[in-house]
């Protein structure tokens, strides 16, 4: 995959850091499910937004109804600074998605997928068919049938679709579904290249590794409520995991859990795992030396979102 | 809705089953004249001279077009149910229907896009039909050693032709609307091909059954599809025998009147597709 930027037309010059999507007060009721809840969220230009929860948590409920396919029962969305209403089209046809999994028709090519969508849209010369094709590595195959196409070449065409019309706001679910390692490392770099382009990238993906790598902010969603919206680096730096070798394990771990600022500890290899606020580590290195323990080892790993993911959502899969 | 119109026309353009489709369509019309030319000249005594000129009648030059629109009215009605509730139906089986509506202006648009787009298939599927129908009388009128006789073609002849076809497409509208209808009701391809035609093949056992019930019951079918498409189909003047249904099975019927069968067939045609568009707009997209 090419990693320059090709584009020829560029998205419309709007000061850095405006606020590309705002929800407000979003509310998703199917009968007497709530799927999403007074969801509030904001969108910068040039933010890539990681949007993370378990099954069912309804990210794709609120991808749905970002995009008008599903009605909200409450609360309002503005894409581009205005309030989505009825003819939502020129808002719309600002923002390039993929939902779930992309999905086109069978019998067509990956070009005349493409060449179908840019039909429906309008105002797209065959040149950008070209240019996106290319952008993500698929201009050889282009003219193949779609339904011959590997998950990986329906991911890439995916992506080249919510390229062709050169948007503002990308909504990006699951983009590396079913690529190789060297196919999720050319989306992942291309991700944060497409939000440097003056556009923001909205990242739906259970690969949490992957929203560390390439998300500056992310929203956690459960059952439909949002438990945590922040920066990644905030997220990951509120706590740090400790290492600790020391020669009775089971005192050791009975002495820290009795300390009110000790999230967790848990032995694992003979050392001994101790979820601390950040900079602790003096704090219980003095604890347990009051006791007579004194550490062979004390080392720090930071907290990764998954940990973070894990403890927020009670330890449900992500997805 | 022009650009998305011209979208579904490419994709429609492009798929085989179009294809496929129109190629069914003019073979059934080869069949049916080389089958009416090999009965033609095969003497069947308890019919007799006149139903053999009859036939001769259909396969002469004058009854080519008449004849292949009353085809195009009943095979030209299944196939344009599948064309249709396939456009609609496979966007959701195929998953793409969300793909589609975030390039549509709107729900509304794309759905007047794929009826309109469809409807301009169907009117080259007819007119490819009355074409091949045509070619067929040519080609039987030689085969058998009828006379070549073009006298027949005048200023009326052509403007009852063209009337004729125009009534065609109408009588197909009910029973494609139908299917377009349950495939969007459906969500799915299925629900659309297998009611649109199953609907359009029982109502006419149906209809029958009612008929022979009596009293009020055998008025029912004057507000059904059937019996209207036929008022409107019969206005060809084909020969009874060779008109579809009960009037060759022997069953006597009493059609309503042209203008009746046009407004009750308008008044399904608008219902269909006004639930179609409600059903749409109003139901989320969650596929």
């Amino acid at each position: 995959m090419t990693t320059q930027t090709t584009t020829t037309t560029q998205p419309n010059p709007v000061k850095n850091n405006d606020i590309i999507l705002r929800t407000i007060g979003l509310t998703k009721h199917f009968g007497k499910l709530e799927a999403v809840k007074n969801l509030n969220l904001e969108l910068r230009r040039g933010e890539v937004f990681g949007f993370l929860g378990p099954n069912g948590a309804g990210k794709s409920t609120t991808v749905g109804m970002i995009l008008g396919l599903v009605a909200p029962t409450a609360g309002s969305i503005e894409l581009f600074g205005r309030k989505r209403d009825g003819n939502s089209w020129p808002l719309l046809r600002r923002v390039g998605a993929i939902i779930e999994e992309p999905a086109f028709y069978p019998y067509l090519s990956g070009w005349d997928n493409l060449e179908a969508l840019a039909r429906a849209i309008g105002g797209i010369p065959r040149s950008k068919i070209t240019e996106v094709l290319e952008r993500v590595n698929l201009l050889d195959r282009a003219r193949d049938r779609y339904d011959h196409y590997s998950m990986g070449m329906k991911q890439r065409l995916g992506i080249a679709s919510t390229l062709l019309r050169d948007p503002e706001l990308i909504i990006l679910d699951e983009p590396t579904s079913g690529l190789d390692p060297a196919g999720t490392k050319e989306v992942r770099d291309l991700i944060p290249q497409l939000a440097h382009e003056s556009r923001a990238v909205f990242l739906c993906s259970h690969l949490l590794h992957e929203v560390e790598l390439v998300c500056d902010r992310v929203a956690i969603i459960k059952q439909g409520v949002m438990i945590a919206n922040a920066p990644v680096h905030e997220l990951v730096t509120q706590g740090q995991l400790l290492q600790i070798k020391v020669d009775d394990t089971a005192q050791a771990s009975n002495i820290l859990k009795s300390l009110p600022w000790i999230k967790s500890v848990k032995v694992e290899d003979g050392y001994l795992i101790v979820d601390a606020p950040k900079d602790s580590a003096s704090r219980v290195n003095k604890a347990l030396a009051e006791h007579n323990i004194f550490a062979s080892e004390l080392t720090s790993r930071n907290v990764s979102l998954e940990s973070v993911f894990l403890q927020l959502t009670g330890g449900e899969s992500g997805d | 809705m022009i650009r998305l119109i011209g979208a579904e026309l490419f994709k429609l353009r492009k798929r085989l089953m179009t294809r496929v489709l129109l190629y069914v369509l003019i073979g059934i019309l080869i069949i049916l004249y080389l089958l009416l030319l090999a009965v033609s000249k095969v003497v069947i005594p308890e019919h007799g001279p006149r139903v053999m000129g009859e036939i001769q009648n259909l396969l002469g030059l004058p009854m080519a077009i008449p004849f292949a629109l009353s085809i195009l009215s009943s095979f030209g009605s299944v196939l344009s149910v599948i064309l249709l509730a396939s456009s609609m139906g496979n966007e959701y089986n195929w998953r793409t229907i969300r793909t589609v509506l975030i390039c549509s202006e709107s729900r509304f648009k794309l759905l007047g896009a794929k009826l309109i787009s469809a409807g301009i298939l169907v009117f080259f599927g007819l007119l490819i039909g009355v074409i091949a129908g045509f070619i067929m009388s040519l080609l039987t009128t030689a085969i058998g050693g009828y006379a070549f006789n073009f006298d027949f073609v005048t200023g009326s002849y052509l403007w009852d032709q063209f009337l004729q076809f125009w009534r065609t497409y109408f009588v197909l509208m009910p029973y494609v609307l139908l299917g377009f209808l349950f495939s969007v009701v459906g969500r799915s391809a299925m629900p659309g091909i297998s009611l649109g035609i199953g609907i359009f093949f029982l109502e006419s056992i149906i209809t029958t059954f009612m008929v022979l019930a009596g009293g009020w019951i055998a008025h029912v079918p004057d507000y059904l599809l059937y019996f209207n498409v036929r008022a409107i189909t019969a206005m060809a003047g084909l020969p009874e025998e060779f008109a579809a249904g009960m009037a060759a099975s022997g069953v006597s019927i009493r059609l309503p009147s042209p203008e009746h069968a046009f407004i009750t067939l308008a008044i399904y045609s608008v219902a269909f597709v006004v639930l179609a568009f409600y059903l749409f707009r109003k139901r989320d997209v969650t596929v």
